[in-house]
Parts: C-alpha cells; sequence; structure tokens
C-alpha cells in the first residue's frame, strides 16, 4: 500500500524555511509513521527458566511458557542546532569553526554560545575559523560500531585538538591503524560537497605524512598488542565482506 | 542530634540476558526476596518508594514507576522516580539518605530494575549511547564502548598501563563472579574458572576493550531497605550505617575536559602529568581520569574520617562497565596516586586475598548490569560483607572478607559525568 504524504505540517509557519534538505527524509519515513508505535506486529511464545533465587535454582524448576510480543517505536526528531547552528552550516562550506571567549580567551572546538570557564560568568563566544588541522588526542580502534556505522569497520574513531582550540572534536581518522599514535599531527578533510549533511561525519582527518611513530606510543610499545589488533581487524573485515560485500582492507579503500 | 541512616536488608531477582517475567514481576521476586530475609516488615513500616531506573526509551514505557508502586501493593505511599544514567541506583540510594537524615521519612523502599534486552543488542547500545551528548559525540561511530576506549588510550599512554592490566581485571572479576551464584556470568559459562589465554581469545570491540573486559546486557531487579536509627533495629541486628556520601559531576562530553575550569585547583592530580604529550589547558582530569569520582571520594572521606582509604577500607565495589574505569578509579578514589592504577592489579592489592579486595560480586562485567539494579545488587554484597553473612545468602563458596568493617562503593552515569561515592560501616 501506498500512502500519500498530507501537506507538510508547519511548524514553523510564522518564520521562513531559507534552505530545506529535509523534504526527502521526511518522504522515507512516512511510511514508519504510519506504522505506529502501539500496534502489535507478532508474536512468540517461549519456554524458560521462572522465579527468584540462584542460577541452579531457577533451572531445577519446571520451565513456563512466556508470551512475549513485537512492538515498533520509532520517531524522526527534528532537532535545532541552537546558536552553534554556523559551525554545521560551515561544514556545508568546507569551514571549519570555533568560538572563542572574549574574557579568559578559550578557544571551543566543538564550539559553545557561552564560555563555560566559572569566572566568565557565562559570556557570549565570538565564531572564528580554525585551520584544518589538529593532533590527534586520544583514540580508539572500533571492530564493533552503531549500526549505521557498521559497514565502515574496522575504523577507528579519534578526538582531535583542532590547532588553535582548547578542546577536542571527535572524527573518523582515515589512517591506517598501525601508525596511528597520540600526538600525531593530522589534516582535516571534508566529504564531497555533494555529500555532505552539515554533521560530524562530513569531516574526517589525514595523517600529515612522514611522520615516525614515538617509541612511546601505547598502541606500538608492546609488540603483542599490535599483533592481536590485526588479528581481530582481519576477523573484522571477514565480518563485513560476509555480511554487507564491502571489502575495507587498507589496499582497497586506501586507508 | 545528625539523624543516622543504614541500610538494613535488601532482596534481588538475579541478572540475567533474558527473563521470561516482566519487569514489575522481577521487582515482586525481589521484593518478596526482601520480605523473606526481614520478617519483621510490613508494608505498613514503609514510608515511601524511591524508583531507580534508567530508561523509557528500552520499553517503550514512560512512568513505569507507577507500574511498580501498584503491582507491589504499594500505591498511596509518596513514590519518587530517580534517573541520572548508569547512577540512577546510587543516586537514589543518596535521595534517600538525604530525606532519612532530614527526618522526614524513616523508612524507604528502593526498588530497582531494567530490562535491556527487549529490543536488539545493537538497539540498546543505540538507546543507552543516546545519555552521550547526541549532537557532538553520537554521530560519529556512537557507542559507549568507543568514548571509553578513547578515554582508556589516553589514560594506557599517560600512565603506562597494558592491556594485559586491562585482562587481569577482567579475569579477576570474571572468576569472582563464580562465587557468586547470582551473577549472570555463571548463568551464561557456569563456574569455571578463566584464565589470560581466554581473556586473549575474546573478541576485540573497541580497542584496547575485548568482549571480556565489557558490561553485559542485563534485565533484573533488587530492593534495598533504608531506615533510621530509630527504625533500623526493627529489621535487622547488623545494619549497615552510612558514614559517608559524596557527589560529584563533570563536563557531558568527555572531549571538553582538555579545558576543564573547573577542576583547575586540582594541583595535585595536575602535577603528575607526563612531559612528552602536548600541554593541554587543564592537565587533570585530561580524557584520562574521572574528576567527578574524584571530588566526590574526598567528600565522602572527609565525612566518613577516612584518611587511608587502602589501610581503612575492608572491600569496596565499583562501577566499571569498562574494565579501564576500576583501573583509573583506584586512581581518583586515592587508592593510589595518579598513574599508580596498575600497580595495584599488577600486585594483587585488589583480589581477595589483598588488602583491598575490590569487585567480588565479579561487578558489571559479570554480576550483571540491569542499569536501574546494578548498584543495589552490589551494595547488598556489601551489606551481606559487612554483617558476615554471606555464606547464609550467597552459599557456602561465596568470598566473605573476614571481620569486614568498613566498604565503599561507587556509582556514576555517562562517561564520570555525575558519580557518587558511599561509606558504610558495620554497627
Amino acid at each position: 500500500m501506498v500512502i500519500k504524504r498530507e501537506k507538510t505540517e508547519k511548524k514553523y509557519m510564522h518564520y521562513p524555511t531559507v534552505e530545506d534538505k529535509s523534504t526527502e527524509a521526511h518522504k522515507e519515513w512516512e511510511p514508519w509513521v504510519h506504522k505506529g508505535l502501539w500496534a502489535i506486529k507478532g508474536y512468540q511464545v517461549v519456554r524458560g527458566p521462572s522465579g527468584g533465587g540462584t542460577v541452579e535454582e531457577a533451572l531445577k524448576r519446571k520451565p513456563k511458557d512466556f508470551m512475549v510480543i513485537d512492538r515498533a517505536s520509532a520517531a524522526l526528531y527534528s532537532h535545532s542546532y541552537g546558536l552553534v547552528s554556523p559551525f554545521f552550516r560551515g561544514l556545508l562550506d568546507g569551514k571549519l569553526k570555533g568560538t572563542k571567549c572574549p574574557k579568559c580567551g578559550t578557544v571551543y572546538c566543538p564550539p559553545r554560545a557561552h564560555c563555560w570557564n566559572p569566572k566568565c560568568a557565562v559570556a557570549e563566544t565570538e565564531w572564528l575559523d580554525l585551520p584544518l588541522k589538529g593532533v590527534i588526542h586520544t583514540f580508539t580502534i572500533q571492530c564493533l560500531a552503531a549500526s549505521p556505522f557498521a559497514n565502515m569497520l574496522p575504523f577507528s574513531m579519534g578526538y582531535v585538538k583542532v590547532e588553535g582550540a582548547d578542546t577536542t572534536l571527535p572524527m573518523f581518522l582515515h589512517i591506517d591503524p598501525k601508525e596511528i599514535f597520540i600526538g600525531q599531527k593530522v589534516e582535516i578533510k571534508f566529504a564531497p560537497k555533494e555529500k555532505r549533511k552539515g554533521e560530524l561525519m562530513d569531516l574526517y582527518a589525514v595523517a600529515v605524512p612522514s611522520q615516525k611513530v614515538p617509541e612511546w606510543s601505547c598502541l606500538h610499545k608492546n609488540p603483542r598488542d599490535m599483533e592481536m589488533l590485526q588479528e581481530s581487524m582481519k576477523k573484522t573485515l571477514e565480518w563485513v565482506k560476509k555480511r554487507y560485500g564491502i571489502d575495507n582492507s587498507p589496499e582497497v579503500r586506501g586507508w | 542530634m545528625a539523624r543516622k541512616v543504614a541500610v538494613v536488608g535488601g532482596g534481588l531477582f538475579r541478572p540475567d540476558i533474558w527473563h521470561g517475567e516482566n519487569a514489575e514481576e522481577g521487582v515482586a521476586i525481589a521484593y518478596k526476596d526482601l520480605l523473606k530475609s526481614v520478617p519483621n516488615l510490613t508494608p505498613d513500616d514503609i514510608d515511601a518508594l524511591m524508583m531507580s531506573y534508567f530508561s523509557d526509551h528500552l520499553n517503550g514505557q514512560l512512568c513505569m514507576g507507577w507500574i511498580i508502586q501498584d503491582y507491589l501493593g504499594l500505591h498511596g505511599k509518596p513514590g519518587y522516580r530517580i534517573e541520572s544514567g548508569g547512577s540512577t541506583p546510587i543516586d537514589a540510594l543518596v535521595n534517600a539518605f538525604y530525606l532519612i537524615k532530614s527526618g522526614y521519612y524513616d523508612v524507604i523502599l528502593i526498588p530497582g530494575w531494567e530490562w535491556m534486552c527487549e529490543v536488539d543488542v545493537a538497539t540498546t547500545n543505540e538507546m543507552i549511547a543516546s545519555a552521550s551528548d547526541t549532537d557532538w559525540d553520537f554521530p560519529v561511530g556512537g557507542y559507549y564502548n568507543a568514548y571509553y576506549a578513547a578515554l582508556e588510550v589516553r589514560h594506557m599512554q599517560l600512565y603506562g598501563e597494558t592491556c594485559e592490566d586491562l585482562g587481569r581485571i577482567a579475569v579477576k572479576n570474571h572468576n569472582n563472579a563464580t562465587h557468586n551464584p547470582y551473577s549472570q556470568w555463571v548463568s551464561l559459562h557456569g563456574t569455571g574458572k578463566i584464565t589470560m589465554d581466554d581473556y586473549w581469545k575474546s573478541r576485540m570491540v573497541c580497542w584496547p576493550y575485548r568482549v571480556l573486559n565489557n558490561a553485559v546486557m542485563s534485565e533484573g531487579a533488587a530492593c534495598l531497605l533504608m531506615a533510621s536509627e530509630k527504625a533500623a533495629h526493627k529489621f535487622t541486628d547488623t545494619p549497615m550505617w552510612i558514614t559517608g556520601v559524596g557527589l560529584g559531576t563533570d563536563s557531558m562530553r568527555p572531549g571538553d575536559r582538555t579545558a576543564d575550569f573547573v577542576y583547575e585547583n586540582f594541583k595535585e592530580e595536575a602535577k603528575i602529568y607526563p612531559d612528552f604529550v602536548e600541554p593541554i589547558k587543564t592537565p587533570y582530569p585530561d580524557m584520562a581520569n574521572f574528576a567527578s569520582l574524584n571530588i566526590a571520594a574526598k567528600r565522602a572521606y572527609k565525612q566518613a574520617g577516612i584518611t587511608n582509604p587502602v589501610k581503612e577500607l575492608d572491600v569496596a565495589e565499583i562501577f566499571a562497565p569498562y574494565d579501564g574505569v576500576e583501573l583509573v578509579l583506584y586512581e581518583d578514589l586515592g587508592f593510589c596516586s595518579r598513574g599508580e592504577g596498575k600497580t595495584l592489579i599488577r600486585e594483587g592489592v585488589v583480589e581477595f586475598d589483598g588488602e583491598l579486595p575490590v569487585m567480588l560480586s565479579g561487578g558489571l562485567t559479570s554480576q550483571g548490569h540491569p542499569v536501574g539494579a546494578t548498584s543495589l545488587y552490589q551494595i547488598l554484597f556489601l551489606y551481606y560483607e559487612l554483617a558476615g553473612k554471606m555464606k547464609e545468602k550467597y552459599g557456602p563458596d561465596a568470598l566473605q572478607v573476614p571481620d569486614a568493617r568498613k566498604a565503599l562503593i561507587t556509582g556514576h552515569g555517562g562517561t564520570g559525568c555525575q558519580g557518587a561515592v558511599m561509606i558504610f560501616e558495620a554497627e
């Protein structure tokens, strides 16, 4: 059944929409709205242990049949980025912005519209453009991720201290995990313009070339840790290939 | 005179990956377990309920507390819901403590629960991760595993613990859980011990964390009974007195803790900072330590008159959804100085036969982690430790610390965004 979309809800009727990249998303979501939150979609009957006490006591009892129903809950949220909206609009134009407190001089990226230094009494901050350069403050190498990112596994997520900023911004690191280290200098890149959505995934970092991994790098100083990580990444690559038909090995995707 | 407040008993419905019973039935089973172990308790004794549950998303039910209070036949009494992420259960205890201490109530029941397995694991992880900043952290790979792993990597880099140290903690806690017949680990795995080999074989989740380093998803419930000095002895001969309570908070986003002005004056912690990394605005907590719990511990120790926690405490339960948190908290709870967490696990100080056994219950990775009940299980465990009745409740194989007098519990939510430390003393 195809449900025809009714006229768009005019939530912002008193205010002009100056740019609209939302209609497609609402269209995509429309069928889910009609599925509703409460209608029961199905059930199964599961025979399992019951009652209190220890594991052993529960398993000794005669099992009971439990009826397990399926019901859905999903929603499309139209959420405002608030006063830091310029940061996200900046991403669309390939610009990285931060904010600076006029009182204590702290530079925020992620930006804050108000300074959080207790001495500054929530002073309003000022916008500034930041260079597309930074340093890896910390990172992890993920062999598991939330569903929307699972087809990109394995990958590294890092918190990058953008040059000139005092706080750190999370982003994907398009760097071979064998070469990642804390303190590594990175260049910040943008996804192709047509793919940008004004969100953090528009950004990623690549390593500034020919940096030497320092002896103290926690990922590298114990050869066994690196060896075990390589093994886990290999398994993850196989899983992604099997599940999504995608080859994410460094030779193929380039990082 | 200031009123004293005690934990005077509790009951539990064990955590497991799935239960046929739903939340209200699970809480009822835990309440029944409480009534059995505290025969003098009647519903009339209970002045108010403090309900501890984290998520409205996981079951698609708002105001579940109302279901619970009428299911137990306790509606009509004042009821409060506490929610602060992973901090929820300890926060419920703290709030009940304040209400009793103020003289407003004498007896409070804390039912805590979480049914986390109605949606698939990926969705549960996403729903939990929506407790992180959904504008700034969640959209980039968004799972708590990843945030906590990044925090651990920073700490590892600054202070030199290794994957092996994280494995040692995993082995310790899982093997402790084999002595706890209510633990999820016993249900999933049985009572066989694991070794470092099993650790290395377990699946990598987010480097450096493997499956055995991570908290489990659980369904389960617990009920704790708290009472004033006036009422306590009606219920038990072995009340566990609360002698110190400290709360603390830190930034929502861990990435902001490189310019964390609130903790600027933590000079001792800031001093201990290696010179091979670039300096940042505020060296403590950085994305490495948990300042919220450091300040909470200082507040709790001051009230309880504790100056040397390792010497004065007999047993401790820590809230560690990932094993590095346990190691880092040895430091922030003052068991050692910043950077020395690794020494405590390497030297066995925190093992059952060590100077300060930590996580004898198995903790979040192996006892179980149904969020709203998690700390309640751990507190109940400490109650039996201090009462000297471990074997009575947890069976002949239970890990009873001899002559335990003082215990510590800590809980927190987010990436240490909010947390509490409490000190308990046996009568």
